[in-house]
């Protein structure tokens, strides 16, 4: 693939001799990409994702049922959203659901992820276990989940102790329970696996040093392993972040936004009024609500970690 | 390490792939529906039952010039797919659908053809077909839909051993229902199956309450946009008597944490932990299928009960009226469309669906009953059917598919009691009529 | 490496490996009982019957070109992502013009893009486009929504490749397109893996594109296959989790092929 590339584009110059040629005067510059090299990407992105993305910022001022040709109706979607106590709801559901899910999983995928880092044969074999959820689609999870929660013939049929009578999806309170534990099931892997990663690049010598000193595993890890664990998990949670505002297949296979509207997170319910109501212009709206509190969270999540900065933090030591 | 020498390869190699497939897929432009190739295109509910369809469409190709395309979509997503498609170049010629409401919208937005000259050309088009059954397509007084598949009225079915068990006979009445509630309750098993969890089988409930009670005017009013029906003392009646049948226990606890669709709730009758179920004529192959021995052994089946004092019919039934095939505007072939809507009163088409099951609602049904295998319960069906002085259409088909998210959410929190029946009654005043 | 074996992080991953065995195991089993067993003794009995009948029944009704399909839809994917995202990353990482860092901010936000979001229109788009119901149209989105993710990746991943090494070949009069090739490509091979897998795993398990923009058998994807078995053969949950357990063989092999790789890519592989 290399060659292919290359021989697309001319090179600017004998590619033998440019080698010992002396640098251009400005040094900041010298060997450093243009923004052509982003291009390509931007531009494909932009067509398929942007340019979509405006075409719902237009829609949400719109009333469109998809049969005839949609009008503009100005706020009418937005007032009618501000007054709807179902949207409402969701707004809360989704950052209960989001809190939950960055609540649970942080720790238990840095426990899982430290643990996983070290070099035991055991460890492994058991981490290809436990990250195969990871593999599975939300589809499969959902279906898998809903057999085995089954009042009657699941789980909580053997275990009444803890189930009681096993009306899961009936009540509010445990069917959130259950989204945010079917999440972290399937979710947590992936988050395990980038604390695993980061763990293992902490620098051996700050193990060594600490043990000189003296300090125990517990000191250890709260001294040395979670502060060294910083980027990965702003890295982690903004993908936390994101995914619980958009959880959605979850929630359509396990609960359908029920009983009555009492799991209807955002996302199913924007899914909700464009594809059972048909009004693409609410739905839409709701979308874009979604958008734009996900970019509000992510930026706010980068500018306090100094994310953004590590760029140029880098930059500088060059 | 291994990887360093493999990744640049498995890079190439996909890099490769992808520019070639690119290239052919862009060559064969001709995957699905599109807008004029000389073919009928026709889009139906994708489920088990498509090899009928299926063997119709190559029936109907045999003779033509111009062919028909079957395209599929997965029932579930089925209208979200239509509704979306219909007023786009990829719509097809004839679609599948439940009549009533969910052809209103498209009639009103002037996309259906009505079936008035079709008929006129061949009056068999309409006098093949029982009348109730047909009147359900008909819009503004023009019929739009040719029924097709089959009629599916829903019926309380019960577990014979655990009805014997807790000395219970099949209900005729409501009062015996509530007294056969009590029994089950008492002997340790939860009198009616319910999968909540799905919501249209506790719809289904209200359908026949509200149908016994104050007879279909009342839902035929409100859905025709007169919403004070559902204040009325009859609506309020029927409402007291679900809310009196939950409060007693007849669904246990755990309704809503159970599903039809997954095979919760048949699990529950054919194991004998429960002893009803209310359901669609389905039910019977799906029990059979799923537990064969109880299904030939134990599995009865009754109308639902009578309520005293009702004013609707007691012979009424609720349910999937029909399914029907309705026709665009934009068709191009016209013709060669109703040639092909003409099977559906053949004689292949009503032996194809009696072999698997449907029950078609055509006048030459009924020679065929005897042939098929279960000819006791398919002859039941009919009669009933035929019978019927109405047949309430499942409300959430009746209702423009827009308005079937919210009723749906009325009528799971009112049968839980998160809506009591002020709040159920303001909830289907505020739904869509058209 | 260490002297004492932690317990508490032990019993937690034992407990962890129950959480995540017991479903596994369910649904393997499942899959191997007849439906009638599955229907009488649920999900979390023993079988006591033993048939493979639920994986030829997936076989039967279509799942071997589902599978062609969905390869397809795959390969492409990365294909596009791989073309698309390293010179993007390097750029990211590299670059200090304003265009590159603007560029870089609105994939950022892209992150926060849901696909759902975004369907109505995108139908409208590809159908415009004369791509509906083709395989194109489903592999051009889903590469798309890739790529924020995927530049995050590898960016990070170039970012550990240390200056002194650029210095180095600026020092040689190395353009950028030679270090680009002889020096961030062959270092951030590990990233690279990742997002191969990443992109995979988003196109093979993808649900929403398929099924909005296709209709048809002959493009249908093992996800909508799935989903359509559901459907098509009411409540067999057997023969469900046969499909889903077939869908997820492919992408296992890989994962095991990847796995390293994939951990590194984590790690940030040039960093050392």
């Amino acid at each position: 693939m290399t060659t292919q590339i290359t021989s697309a584009r001319p090179a600017a110059g004998p590619r033998k001799g440019s080698r010992r040629r002396p640098p251009a005067s400005s040094a900041t510059t010298v060997g450093r990409p243009g923004f052509a090299w982003a291009l390509p990407a931007a531009v494909f992105f932009a067509l398929f994702a942007i340019t979509p993305l405006i075409m719902v910022a237009v829609l949400s001022f719109m009333s469109w049922d998809g049969l005839s040709s949609p009008e503009f109706v100005g706020m009418d979607n937005w007032s009618r959203l501000m007054d709807d106590p179902v949207m409402v709801k969701s707004i809360w559901l989704t950052l209960l659901l989001t809190v939950l899910g960055v609540v649970v999983q942080t720790p238990l995928s840095i426990v899982l992820g430290v643990w996983a880092a070290g070099y035991q044969r055991n460890r492994a074999v058991l981490s290809v276990i436990y990250f195969i959820p990871l593999l599975l689609s939300a589809t499969a999870v959902s279906v898998l989940w809903r057999a085995l929660l089954d009042p009657n013939f699941g789980i909580p049929a053997d275990a009444a102790w803890l189930f009681g009578d096993g009306n899961l999806f009936g009540e509010q309170a445990t069917a959130i329970g259950v989204l945010a534990f079917v999440s972290t099931w399937q979710f947590t892997p992936f988050h395990t696996l980038i604390y695993q990663g980061a763990a293992r690049a902490v620098p051996h010598v700050l193990y060594q040093a600490a043990e000189i000193d003296g300090a125990g595993r517990y000191r250890q890890f709260f001294h040395i392993t979670l502060p060294q664990l910083r980027n990965a998990m702003i890295t982690s949670m903004i993908l936390m972040i994101v995914g619980g505002l958009t959880t959605f297949e979850t929630v359509l296979i396990l609960t359908q936004g029920g009983p009555g509207t009492d799991t209807t997170i955002s996302a199913y319910y924007m899914y909700d009024k464009a594809f059972k109501s048909f009004d693409y212009g609410t739905g839409s709206a709701i979308a874009l609500v979604l958008v734009v509190a996900a970019t509000i969270i992510s930026l706010i999540v980068v500018r306090v970690s100094g994310y953004d900065k590590m760029r140029s933090s880098m930059e500088g030591v060059s | 390490m291994k990887t360093r020498a493999r990744l640049p390869r498995l890079v190439a190699c996909g890099a490769t792939l992808a520019l070639a497939l690119t290239l052919t897929a862009c060559g064969d432009g001709d995957g699905g529906a599109s807008a004029d190739d000389g073919k009928i295109h026709v889009l139906v509910y994708g489920d088990a039952t498509n090899k009928v369809e299926k063997q119709l469409v190559d029936t109907f190709n045999k003779t033509s010039d111009v062919k028909v395309v079957l395209d599929t979509i997965p029932g579930a997503d089925y209208q979200k797919k239509l509704q979306t498609i219909i007023s786009t170049p990829q719509a097809p010629d004839v679609f599948f659908n439940w009549g009533g409401g969910s052809i209103k919208p498209f009639v009103k937005a002037g996309l259906l053809m009505p079936l008035d000259d079709f008929i006129k050309k061949d009056p068999g088009l309409e006098s093949n077909f029982l009348p109730s059954v047909f009147n359900n397509a008909v819009v503004d007084g023009k019929p739009y839909g040719i029924p097709m598949r089959g009629t599916q009225p829903v019926l309380l079915f019960h577990n014979k051993a655990v009805l014997d068990k807790a000395g219970v006979q099949p209900p005729k009445t409501w009062d015996e229902l509530l007294d056969a509630v009590g029994k089950l309750k008492d002997e340790g098993v939860t009198p009616i199956a319910l999968g909540g969890g799905d919501v249209w089988p506790t719809q289904m409930w209200f359908q026949y309450l509200f149908d016994r009670i104050a007879g279909p005017e009342l839902f035929a009013k409100a859905v025709g946009g007169d919403k004070s029906a559902w204040e009325s003392a009859d609506s309020k009646k029927a409402l007291n008597m679900i809310r009196e049948l939950v409060d007693a226990g007849a669904f246990g606890k755990n309704y809503d944490s159970v599903k039809y669709t997954n095979g919760g709730s048949v699990q529950l009758v054919a194991s004998g932990k429960a002893g009803f179920e209310l359901m669609g004529s389905w039910y019977y192959s799906q029990q059979l299928t799923d537990h064969k021995e109880f299904a030939e052994k134990d599995l009865g089946y009754t109308a639902f009960p009578t309520v005293a004092g009702g004013k609707g019919d007691p012979g009424n039934v609720a349910g999937n009226t029909n399914n029907y095939y309705s026709v665009m505007k934009k068709t191009k072939h016209p013709e060669a469309v109703a040639e092909f809507l003409k099977l559906m009163y053949s004689d292949e088409f009503v032996k194809a669906q009696l072999d698997i099951g449907n029950l078609p609602t055509t006048t030459n049904t009924d020679k065929f009953i005897e042939t098929t295998g279960n000819a006791e319960y398919s002859r039941f069906q009919y009669d009933l059917v035929a019978d019927a002085p109405s047949f309430q259409l499942s409300w959430d088909q009746a209702y423009p598919q827009k308005a079937s998210s919210d009723l749906h959410k009325a009528i799971q929190q009112f049968f839980n009691g998160q809506l009591d029946t002020d709040g159920f009654v303001k909830a289907m005043q505020a739904l869509p009529t058209e | 490496m260490r002297r004492r074996p932690n317990y508490l992080a032990g019993a937690g991953s034992l407990f962890w490996l129950f959480l995540v065995g017991l479903p596994l195991y369910v649904m393997l089993a499942a899959t191997l009982r007849t439906r009638q067993d599955y229907a009488e003794n649920g999900p979390v009995s023993l079988p006591d019957s033993l048939t493979l009948d639920n994986y030829t029944g997936a076989f039967d009704s279509g799942f071997g070109q589902y599978f062609v399909n969905t390869l397809v839809v795959t390969a492409c994917v990365i294909g596009i992502v791989v073309l698309l995202v390293p010179p993007l990353a390097y750029a990211i990482v590299r670059s200090r013009g304003r265009t590159t860092s603007a560029i870089f901010r609105l994939f950022l936000l892209g992150l926060a893009i849901p696909a759902q979001a975004v369907i109505v229109p995108m139908f409208y788009l590809i159908s415009e486009a004369g791509l509906y119901d083709n395989l194109l149209g489903v592999i051009l989105p889903t590469a798309a929504f890739c790529l924020p993710m995927s530049a995050l990746i590898l960016s990070g991943a170039m970012r550990d490749i240390s200056p002194e090494l650029y210095e180095a070949m600026a020092m040689d009069g190395a353009t950028p397109r030679r270090m680009f090739f002889q020096l961030v490509l062959p270092l951030s091979r590990g990233g690279l893996s990742t997002i191969v897998v990443f992109s995979a795993l988003q196109a093979w398990n993808g649900f929403l594109f398929p099924l909005v923009l296709t209709q048809s058998d002959s493009t249908k994807v093992v996800t909508l296959g799935l989903y359509n078995f559901q459907t098509e053969h009411g409540i067999d949950i057997p023969g469900l989790l046969g499909a889903v357990v077939l869908s997820m063989v492919p992408i296992l092999l890989v994962y095991l092929f990847a796995r390293r790789a994939l951990v590194q890519g984590l790690m940030g592989v040039g960093g050392k």
